[in-house]
C-alpha cells in the first residue's frame, strides 16, 4: 500500500511547516526527499511514524505498528550488546535470553557483515558499525515502511558508500516502503527510484524525478 | 606496548597509590598520638595503642559481636527497605506527574524533619530496638526517591523514541531503558545512604536506648568515663563502614563489568 498524505498541516508556533500537504509516496520504492536543512523533512518522517501529530490533514497507509526508523545517530542501548540492542526491537520478553529469533538475528548480522560482533557493546564499535547495527535492527523489525532520516550524515566517504552499497543490497533482499531524506543530492540520487525536493518552510514540493 | 608491559605499569600505579594512602593514614595516626602525649590524659584523649588494646579487650567477649551484628542488620535493613522502596516509588514518581506531586511535599518534609525530633518521636511510637530501622529508613529514603526520579528525568530521549517507533512495550522500557538509564543515580543514592545509614542508627540506638547495640556501648563507654572504650567502637565503627563501602563498590564494579561507564 502506498503512502497517500492528504492535506497535512503542521506548525510549531508562529512557524508553519506545513500547510494543506499532498503527497503519495510508492509502495515498496526508496522515495528520496531532498531539502534545505530544517525544512521539514524530519517532521515529515516523525509525523509518519506517529512520533508527532499533525494540526489538521490525514496520512494513510500507514501501520503504527509495522514501521522502522534509521535514524541520524544508531540510538542504541549502551548498556547491552548488539545481539541484544536486536533483541529488544523483536516480540520477546526478555533481551538477556535466546528467543525464537536466534537464527533470524544470526543472518542479519551476516548480511550487514557484523557476523563477529554480536558479543560486543556498542562503544567497543566504530560509528560506521554501530549505523549497521540500526541498519540491522531496522531490516530485522517486521516492518512495511522504513524512515531513514539522514544516517549516513556523519559517516566518511568510504565508508557511507560501502554503507550505501550494503543497505541497497539489503532492501532488494527485504523490500519495504523506504522514505529518505537527505540534504546531499548524491546520496539521494544513489539510493533512490523516486526523487523530491521540498522547498523551504511552509514546504512546498519543487520538483519530483521518477526513475 | 606489551600487554604485559601496560599490565606491569598499572600495577605499579596501583601500588604507589597504595603507598601513598597508607603514608597520609600513618601521618594522622601519628598526628594523634603526638596529641594524645601532649594531652597527656587518656581520660580525655586515649592513644592510638591503648584505642587498639581496646578493640581486643572487646573482640575477646562474645557480646561485642552480637552488638556489631544487631547494629549491621540495623543499618543494613534500613538502607535496603529505602533503596528498594526509593526505586520503585522514584521509578513511578518519574514517569506519573501526579504521583510525583502527591509524594513530594512528603519526601520533602521528612528531609527538613531534624533527625533527633524523628527519633525521639519515632521512639514514642515503636519498640526501641525497631527505632535505628525506621529512623534510618526515613533518612535514607528521600536520597534514593531523589536520585531515582533524577534518574527517571534524565533518560536519553532518543532512546525513547527509538522504543516508541519499534513499538516496545512499557515493561521492556523500563527493564532495558529506565533501569539501566537510573542504575548510576541509584548507585550514588546507595553509597550515600551506606554512609548515612551508620551514622543515623546509631544515633537513634544511643537515643532510643536500643539493645543490645553499637550505640549503647558507646554510651555506656561515656557514662562509665571509659574513654578508650569510647574511642575503640567508634575505631570499630569507622572500619565497619569503610569496609561495608569497599564490599559494595566491589559488587556494584562486578555488575558493571563490560557495560558502558
Amino acid at each position: 500500500m502506498s503512502i497517500t498524505i492528504k492535506n497535512l498541516s503542521k506548525a510549531y508556533g508562529d512557524q508553519v511547516i506545513f500547510e494543506n500537504f499532498n503527497l503519495v509516496l510508492d509502495k515498496n520504492k526508496i522515495t528520496g526527499i531532498l531539502g534545505p536543512s530544517g525544512s521539514g523533512k524530519s517532521t515529515l518522517l516523525n509525523l509518519c511514524s506517529g512520533l508527532e501529530t499533525p494540526d489538521k490533514g490525514t496520512i494513510e497507509g500507514v501501520n503504527f505498528q509495522a514501521i522502522s526508523y534509521i535514524f541520524q545517530e544508531p540510538r542504541l542501548l549502551p548498556w547491552r550488546t548488539v545481539r541484544e540492542n536486536l533483541r529488544f526491537v523483536l516480540k520477546q520478553k526478555s533481551i538477556k535470553k535466546k528467543g525464537p529469533y536466534e537464527e533470524v538475528i544470526n543472518d542479519m548480522l551476516q548480511v550487514v557483515g557484523l557476523g563477529t560482533v554480536g558479543e560486543l557493546y556498542p562503544r567497543e564499535l566504530s560509528g560506521g558499525m554501530r549505523q549497521r547495527v540500526s541498519i540491522a535492527r531496522a531490516f530485522l523489525y517486521p516492518s512495511e515502511i522504513l524512515l531513514m532520516d539522514e544516517p549516513f550524515s556523519s559517516l566518511d566517504y568510504a565508508l557511507k558508500n560501502k554503507l550505501m552499497t550494503d543497505f541497497l543490497e539489503i532492501w532488494k533482499r527485504n523490500q519495504r516502503t523506504v522514505v529518505f531524506v537527505s540534504h546531499n543530492r548524491e546520496e539521494i540520487e544513489r539510493l533512490c527510484q523516486d526523487i523530491i525536493t521540498f522547498s523551504d518552510k511552509p514546504v512546498k514540493i519543487l520538483t519530483r524525478e521518477k526513475k | 606496548m606489551k600487554i604485559s608491559t601496560v599490565l606491569e605499569n598499572k600495577q605499579k600505579i596501583k601500588l604507589k597509590k597504595a603507598s601513598f594512602k597508607t603514608g597520609v593514614a600513618l601521618f594522622w595516626v601519628l598526628l594523634w598520638a603526638l596529641a594524645a602525649q601532649w594531652v597527656n590524659s587518656p581520660l580525655v584523649l586515649p592513644s592510638p595503642l591503648e584505642t587498639l588494646e581496646g578493640v581486643f579487650t572487646l573482640a575477646g567477649d562474645f557480646q561485642f559481636f552480637v552488638s556489631i551484628g544487631i547494629t549491621l542488620l540495623r543499618v543494613f535493613g534500613g538502607v535496603a527497605i529505602s533503596m528498594l522502596l526509593g526505586m520503585v516509588l522514584g521509578l513511578v514518581g518519574g514517569l506519573n506527574e501526579l504521583f510525583y506531586e502527591i509524594m513530594n511535599p512528603v519526601v520533602t518534609t521528612i528531609k527538613s524533619l531534624p533527625v533527633v525530633s524523628v527519633i525521639i518521636l519515632i521512639n514514642l511510637w515503636i519498640a526501641s530496638g525497631l527505632v535505628p530501622l525506621v529512623v534510618t529508613f526515613l533518612i535514607c529514603f528521600p536520597v534514593a526517591w531523589t536520585n531515582v526520579v533524577q534518574g527517571v528525568r534524565s533518560t536519553d530521549p532518543d532512546l525513547l523514541e527509538m522504543a516508541k517507533v519499534y513499538n516496545v512495550s512499557k515493561s521492556k522500557k523500563i527493564r532495558d531503558i529506565y533501569i539501566p538509564s537510573i542504575k548510576p543515580f541509584w548507585v550514588s543514592a546507595l553509597m550515600s545512604a551506606i554512609g548515612l545509614g551508620w551514622k543515623v542508627t546509631v544515633t537513634a540506638e544511643v537515643l532510643a536506648n536500643a539493645l543490645p547495640s553499637v550505640g549503647m556501648n558507646l554510651y555506656y563507654a561515656k557514662i562509665y568515663l571509659e574513654t578508650n572504650l569510647l574511642f575503640s567502637w567508634t575505631l570499630v565503627i569507622v572500619i565497619c563502614s569503610y569496609v561495608i563501602e569497599k564490599v559494595t563498590l566491589y559488587f556494584i564494579r562486578r555488575s558493571r563489568r563490560g557495560e558502558v561507564d
